[in-house]
């Protein structure tokens, strides 16, 4: 299989401070990957510098055979690469329906209508409260809103910035239900998270980055079984 | 019924001010005529301010950029003022976008003293001549009155109306970027840069583009002003002005027209109507805007919300 993302030895920085101290990785076409580490590993950061919103001090981000580093976000957008961002970030004082078709920015107008249908067979629950406030809907309903609404800017590439967040173990597992759906469906996932067993049973590969710097990458049934992650992020002594 | 009501009231209300010049007294038609001005400039710092969610506090540059404008092309170079406003338009529009340009990417509060220093730098421009076609402190005197073939409108009643006209033409403007694909874009920007940029927005080039098109209409209300009062000065265009256009769409109500035309009214049709209180008036005023913001921060006209 042939590499749809890969990333290597990249380097981000806030002024002085070095959040991603080369950083490499890579993610082949129809794959799901897991990254995994705590608050302050450079997980966000990483996201932010794949989807342009962040630009990289050095190393190189190649995306289907073209360079992403230095170019401008919006564009990221229309090459295919969807982030549905950290704290999901929905339009609270738009609609459920107007956040979903902000997703199809992008696109022409009159494939709006059908990209919606998917979404909602993938997310009924967003169908039943289409014309609610987002910011009236639950936490888990506003991370299936902020997935759906990136699914909208039709994808090859979903990168998404820890789904579990804030959310109660119900809920995440519900939602890892459904990207194992729109996995199955072609769309490639790459998935930061905090939360190790959900991700792992997830992926087919995961990463484990800390404080910038990848320190392990195996298959996600080796990394699920290592001693190292079962300590660090299982729980298990 | 009701929403048959609201479509209806804005422009029986602006057909209704076309009988100003007919009715009311050569006091009230000069302060409806500039009222309807402000209301042009308050409508175009809302564009920025309320639309698209950017502290900028320098609105009055773009407008005074608009009145030198006309002042010098009919002054020195004899311009029929009709004819002025199209390079006073473009020149406060190119004025707003190239300032906007490396300032766009500063967070809010930082943007806000950013621009505070646009305001200070053209006051002092415009008081020490520094192109030497400003008139220095004070202004250019004797622009003249607007022509429609070949009759001067020179009557108050006359110019009252093409200011009244300049008003409809913005609010129809207004009404229709509050429906367009445009208005939406900045509405993103303004409720969450970061996610609209995620789903394709290019931000900066909006940003930049809200800063062209709210400069751009200031500058076109600069023209009738300059005509209006026949001197252009430095002093009508200071910073405490970017301010008072600040409060009026903060007050009234941001992306919202009603809103910003009650503050229009209030913060200045009000204080000219009640002139002999002298600075009472302001004191009293300064209470009203923070009574306003404690009790109804999104202001006395909110924006209305349509469920959809």
């Amino acid at each position: 299989m042939s590499d749809l993302l890969s990333v290597s030895d990249l380097h981000v920085s806030y002024g002085q401070i070095e959040a991603l101290k080369g950083v490499s990785l890579r993610v082949a076409e129809g794959e799901v990957v897991a990254i995994l580490g705590s608050n302050g590993a450079g997980k966000t950061t990483l996201m932010r510098s794949l989807s342009g919103l962040l630009r990289a001090k050095s190393g190189s981000i190649t995306y289907d055979n073209e360079e992403l580093v230095g170019r401008r976000a919006d564009l990221i957008v229309r090459k295919g690469i969807a982030q549905s961002p950290e704290g999901r970030r929905v339009f609270g004082t738009l609609t459920v329906e107007e956040n979903l078709d902000l997703g199809a920015y992008t696109r022409p107008i009159s494939e709006t209508a059908g990209s919606r249908a998917e979404v909602y067979s993938t997310f009924p629950k967003l169908q039943e409260r289409r014309s609610q406030l987002a910011g009236t809907l639950s936490g888990g309903e506003q991370q299936m809103l902020a997935i759906g609404r990136a699914l909208m800017t039709k994808p090859r590439l979903l990168l998404l910035d820890e789904p579990s967040l804030g959310l109660a173990p119900l809920i995440v597992k519900d939602i890892f239900t459904k990207l194992r759906t729109i996995a199955e469906t072609g769309v490639t996932i790459l998935v930061v998270e905090q939360n190790a067993r959900m991700a792992l049973k997830l992926a087919d590969r995961g990463y484990v980055l800390e404080v910038g710097r990848m320190a392990l990458e195996d298959s996600a049934a080796n990394l699920l079984a290592s001693s190292q992650v079962q300590e660090a992020y299982l729980g298990k002594g | 019924m009701k929403e048959q009501i609201y479509r209806w009231a804005g422009p029986s209300l602006w057909v209704l001010g076309l009988g100003v010049p007919f009715a009311l007294s050569a006091n009230w038609i000069s302060i409806l005529a500039l009222f309807a001005i402000y209301a042009v400039v308050a409508l175009s710092q809302d564009i920025v301010l309320g639309r698209a969610g950017m502290f900028d506090m320098g609105h009055a540059v773009y407008f005074g950029v608009g009145a030198y404008t006309t002042a010098i092309l009919n002054v020195t170079y004899g311009w029929p003022i009709f004819w002025t406003m199209i390079p006073a338009i473009i020149a406060a529009a190119l004025v707003g976008g190239i300032l906007a340009a490396p300032l766009v990417k500063l967070r809010g509060d930082y943007l806000l003293v950013a621009t505070i220093g646009v305001s200070q730098i053209f006051h002092l421009a415009m008081v020490n001549n520094t192109a030497g076609v400003t008139g220095g402190p004070d202004g250019i005197f004797g622009v003249g009155v607007p022509s429609i073939f070949g009759h001067q409108l020179i009557s108050q009643g006359n110019e009252y109306l093409v200011d009244w006209g300049l008003l409809g033409i913005v609010l129809l403007l207004m009404k229709n970027l509050e429906h367009s694909r445009l208005g939406r874009v900045f509405r993103y920007l303004k409720e969450d840069e970061l996610a609209a940029t995620t789903l394709g927005v290019n931000a900066r080039y909006y940003k930049i583009l809200a800063f062209a098109l709210g400069a751009g209409i200031a500058g076109a209300a600069g023209t009738l002003f300059a005509s209006q009062l026949a001197v252009v000065s430095p002093g009508a265009f200071v910073f405490t002005e970017s301010v008072t256009l600040f409060a009026i769409v903060l007050v009234g109500g941001q992306a919202s027209i009603p809103g910003v035309l009650l503050g229009t009214v209030l913060m200045f049709v009000v204080p000219q109507v009640f002139r002999e209180l002298a600075q009472y008036r302001y004191f009293a005023f300064g209470i009203g805007m923070i009574v306003v913001m404690v009790v109804r921060p999104q202001g006395i006209w909110p924006r209305r919300r349509r469920m959809g």
